[in-house]
């Protein structure tokens, strides 16, 4: 079969990270499913434009689609940082993943992505992030005057909220800053991760399963691509993204028990793991903020009624 | 328009050399020629609607934090050329290295390793030394081929003894402990530190005129007292930009602030502040820091463009397969690392070849933090080798005006092969990183 | 060569760069706009010293009232950017760009300035071309999909409309230094041959 659409797509993760071999697994995956008339070639973080300009370069046609954090894009409108990251509303993938496929998630995001040039495919998530933390955390109050680091988007107003010192300082700097202690403790990523870059040689107090993060990665195409794909295409690469969800969830998740298994054999590093009470602590302290966003823009409020509703639903909230 | 899609990413890549070569040598300012590459490459692979990628990365280069160091390096050194404090060091620092022949020289490696000890990047550093020690060692008789290849090579040690931003972001690209990165890099760092010393030495006391004999004379008491006091100033400064660091005041960025302010408080301190002088340092470090960063901004967007048409997969395709050696393959790397540094900086080379490098030496089974700290001393190679050797450009930047970029290079090849020669022996003996 | 021991006086020492030359001295081709180019420098200039003196500020305030700004970071960041991009364009106006000059130290008064005013042409239409595609960018950072005017911010909880800001002041960075190459181009044309050999390289 003759190659039909050959595809370019930017990843939000670095060559290196086992995030990235899943992903390309998934781009051979669509290949073979569809006999090779798709073709992804998927490319890492930065290596056409930087991680925040994706949409900007998918809307502009030079690459075709990105999985990315949605919340990258909070800076263009406040809903995406509510949608990609609403702190405290999922304990686990699959409560995201049910609100994106089922829960009204999807179309949601295909009216905040598409006035932009873009088509929502579905979302996937690397789970939910450990707290890297070189101080003993057992609860909500030791977050109190706590020196830490948090990216843009909602979790850096969370812990402001919380009573915590957010330092914005950029991921290139995470490491040396906590190793000469000028923080105490920053949102990184997943335990696994976290443990190979030696933040835990640092930091030796991490907390996990974390509280306080699950960070939705959008996979997306440009639209005038998408709509020119005959159905079976649209059906195969909608699919594929499921399956990606469930893999890389499983696949993260026991690269993740295997590190904390080797981090407790080892000794050296204490992992704290919240209370029921203080992650529910946590959660009310993050859902108050979720209105605070809702006023920043219609779409934020959009996100926010849609998400409340689901969750009254389902008796999450 | 003309379709340079049909040349294929083979000669595409070849005629990107081409060009650039070509352009290079007309005297078009460096940081329009690796642009105007990107965008002819754009337009003829792409067409029109593509040039936004390169304004995309222009703004994502500039608005990097990891750059705010820069600007805090050069506007110290901007300072401390405008007062006495760095006369005033390097006259006390007679005191101690006057008895060695070359001693100034080697003191300069000395500052230039504390110096990269206070900051991840390279730029300010080399300006730094230009701009005060260059002309220390120029007065005093040293062969101007070995003061300008002791700045530009000791001003590069800053990303290859810790911190290192190249280490940092290698990490992060291969998901491996920067810990363990800065922890390895220690000893090659200061081997290669050494091996300038050690080729300083051999220079003074073999060659004739390359450096002034020693000091034989005894200076008064007095005299050495006043000349002591030289150094407090600075070792104050050095002590607060250091101890931020290293006692959790400041991150690695934040601390060049507070050399800044340091440097300043000296100022004022010897009576020598005026605003004046400090708006014409700040002119200076507005002009230094526009041609170091455009010509940073040139290589990322090409680099970007490149990525687009297909680079990856054609480096990557390249490697695998020139040999089933794995140490075969390790030296083609070399290879391409050694020619893409001397078209690129190391900003642009890191975006090209780390995400191609770090699967496949992890699936060679090699250790893939010795070769982030390969891949760093690769990087001192880049920094001086020409035709673009972003050292040179940052010391031709604030040199005397009779000094020739052709003249900075031909300094600098020494120090290449002392380079290249730590390279080898990284790849011989990895011991050396303590992995 | 000089080696005596003891070193002149530190008047005799000239400077390494001479100090005055940051702040005065365009060359004749880059006109009136390389003047005000010239003029405005400072204010960027400044910015610098602004910056450090944020970063100070934070030091002190994470460590003496352990209350870290939520501003600092990204205040410096947009502050050194608008200094970067501000610092193409004064080399630009100054020619303080390093070149390769081994070709053009070899040619005759003619081709010098053949490669003078065609090095100025390129140059002006790669940054026509750069200014139109900024201009595209501009217009997605300040304009919503459903038309409203929003400057793109950073996304986080001081939230400031940097992005946005620092995207216009780059396209107009670049529309002027299009026009800056082609005062350049222009006067390189009217000049006479010889003039284009004491330019800076
Ligand atoms: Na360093
Ligand atoms: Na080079």
């Amino acid at each position: 079969n003759a190659q039909d659409y050959s595809l370019k797509f930017q990843s939000s993760d670095a060559a290196g990270v086992p995030n990235f071999v899943l992903e390309q697994e998934w781009a051979k995956r669509v290949s073979d499913m569809t006999g090779g008339r798709v073709v992804i070639e998927m490319l890492p973080v930065n290596s056409i434009v930087e991680h925040a300009e994706t949409q900007d370069a998918i809307s502009a046609g030079i690459i075709d689609g990105h999985i990315t954090d949605t919340s990258y894009f909070t800076g263009k409108d406040p809903a995406f940082g509510l949608i990609a990251n609403p702190v405290g509303a999922w304990s686990a993938p699959s409560e995201m993943l049910r609100f994106v496929e089922y829960g009204g998630g999807k179309e949601l995001m295909n009216s905040l992505v598409e006035p932009y040039g873009l088509h929502f495919i579905g979302a996937v998530t690397p789970g939910l992030e450990a707290f890297v933390s070189a101080v003993p955390l057992d609860g909500v109050a030791d977050l109190k005057g706590l020196k830490m680091r948090a990216p843009e988007g909602m979790v850096q107003q969370v812990f402001a909220a919380a009573g915590a010192a957010p330092v914005n300082i950029p991921q290139s700097e995470v490491f040396t800053s906590l190793d000469k202690k000028v923080i105490e403790a920053a949102d990184a990523t997943v335990f696994s991760t976290n443990q190979a870059m030696g933040l835990h040689d640092v930091a030796k107090h991490p907390v996990y399963p974390g509280f306080h993060s699950m960070p939705m990665l959008e996979v997306s195409i440009n639209k005038a691509k998408w709509d020119s794909m005959p159905d079976d295409i649209k059906a195969i690469l909608e699919m594929s993204v499921r399956d990606l969800a469930h893999d890389m969830d499983a696949r993260l998740a026991m690269k993740d028990m295997e590190a904390v298994a080797k981090a407790r054999s080892d000794g050296g590093v204490t992992i704290h793991n919240w209370s029921a009470e203080e992650r529910a602590k946590f959660r009310q302290i993050a859902t108050s903020q979720w209105e605070k966003v809702a006023a920043r823009s219609e779409n934020a409020q959009r996100v926010y009624d849609t998400l409340v509703k689901y969750l009254t639903a389902q008796g999450m909230i | 328009m003309f379709d340079l899609q049909s040349l294929g990413i083979e000669y595409g890549t070849l005629a990107m050399f081409v060009l650039l070569l070509g352009f290079l040598i007309t005297g078009m300012p460096l940081a329009f020629v690796t642009l105007l590459i990107a965008l002819i490459f754009t337009l003829g692979w792409f067409g029109p609607m593509a040039v936004p990628l390169i304004t995309s990365r222009v703004y994502s280069f500039v608005s990097s934090f990891v750059f705010v160091s820069v600007p805090m390096f050069v506007l110290m050194a901007a300072i401390l050329d405008r007062s006495g404090v760095a006369r005033d060091l390097f006259d006390a620092m007679r005191l101690f290295g006057g008895r060695l022949r070359g001693g100034v020289a080697v003191q300069t490696i000395f500052v230039a390793v504390i110096l990269a000890a206070m900051s991840g990047i390279i730029g300010g550093e080399i300006v730094l030394l230009g701009l005060i020690a260059l002309p220390q060692m120029l007065r005093q008789g040293y062969d101007k081929n070995l003061a300008i290849g002791v700045v530009c090579a000791g001003g590069s040690l800053g990303t290859m003894v810790p911190p290192s931003i190249v280490l940092i972001i290698y990490g992060l690209t291969a998901n491996v402990s920067i810990g363990d990165l800065f922890t390895s890099a220690f000893i090659p760092g200061f081997m290669l530190a050494g091996f300038y010393v050690a080729y300083v030495l051999f220079r003074s006391y073999t060659g004739k005129n390359i450096a002034p004999p020693p000091q034989t004379e005894k200076i008064p008491h007095a005299e050495k007292m006043r000349l002591l006091k030289g150094l407090f100033l600075p070792i104050m400064v050095v002590f607060c930009v250091l101890g931020s660091i290293y006692g959790g005041i400041a991150s690695v960025t934040e601390a060049s602030a507070v050399g800044v302010a340091g440097v300043i408080a000296s100022t004022v301190v010897r009576g020598e502040f005026s605003i004046a002088m400090l708006k014409a340092a700040a002119v200076q470090t507005l002009s230094t820091c526009g041609m170091i960063v455009w010509i940073g901004i040139g290589a990322s967007a090409l680099v970007g463009v490149f990525n687009l048409m297909g680079g990856i997969n054609f480096v990557s395709g390249l490697i695998t397969g020139i040999s089933d050696d794995p140490i075969t393959i390790i030296l083609f790397m070399m290879l391409i690392l050694f020619i893409l540094g001397m078209f690129l900086d190391w900003v642009g080379i890191a975006l090209l070849t780390m995400p191609i490098f770090v699967p496949i030496v992890k699936q060679l089974g090699f250790d893939p933090v010795w070769f982030g700290v390969l891949f760093a001393m690769n990087m001192q190679v880049s920094f001086l080798s020409p035709p673009f050797g972003p050292a040179a450009f940052y010391l031709k930047s604030v040199a005397p005006p009779d000094i020739t970029l052709g003249d900075i290079f031909k300094a600098l090849l020494p120090f290449i092969c002392l380079q290249i020669l730590a390279v080898g022996i990284l790849i011989m003996f990895p011991g050396i990183t303590g992995r | 060569m000089a080696t005596s021991p003891i070193d002149p006086p530190h008047e005799d020492i000239p400077p390494a760069i001479d100090q005055d030359a940051a702040t005065d001295d365009v060359p004749a081709v880059s006109g009136r706009l390389g003047h005000i180019v010239n003029k405005l420098s400072p204010i960027f200039a400044f910015g610098f010293l602004l910056a450090m003196g944020v970063l100070i500020f934070e030091i002190f305030m994470r460590h003496v009232f352990n209350d870290p700004t939520l501003w600092a970071h990204e205040t410096t960041t947009f502050l050194s950017a608008v200094g970067f991009v501000f610092g193409g364009l004064y080399c630009a106006s100054r020619d303080k760009h390093i070149r390769v000059v081994m070709l053009y130290d070899f040619a005759g008064p003619k081709l010098r300035k053949a490669l003078d005013v065609g090095i100025s042409v390129v140059c002006m239409i790669a940054s026509g071309f750069f200014a139109w595609a900024a201009w595209l960018m501009v217009k997605r950072a300040t304009i919503t999909p459903s038309g409203d005017i929003h400057l793109e911010t950073t996304g986080s909880a001081f939230n400031a409309p940097y992005p946005g800001l620092l995207k216009v002041f780059l396209l107009l960075t670049l529309i002027l230094l299009m026009v800056q190459f082609f005062w350049q181009a222009i006067n390189y044309m009217r000049n006479t041959p010889v003039t284009g050999s004491d330019q800076t390289k």
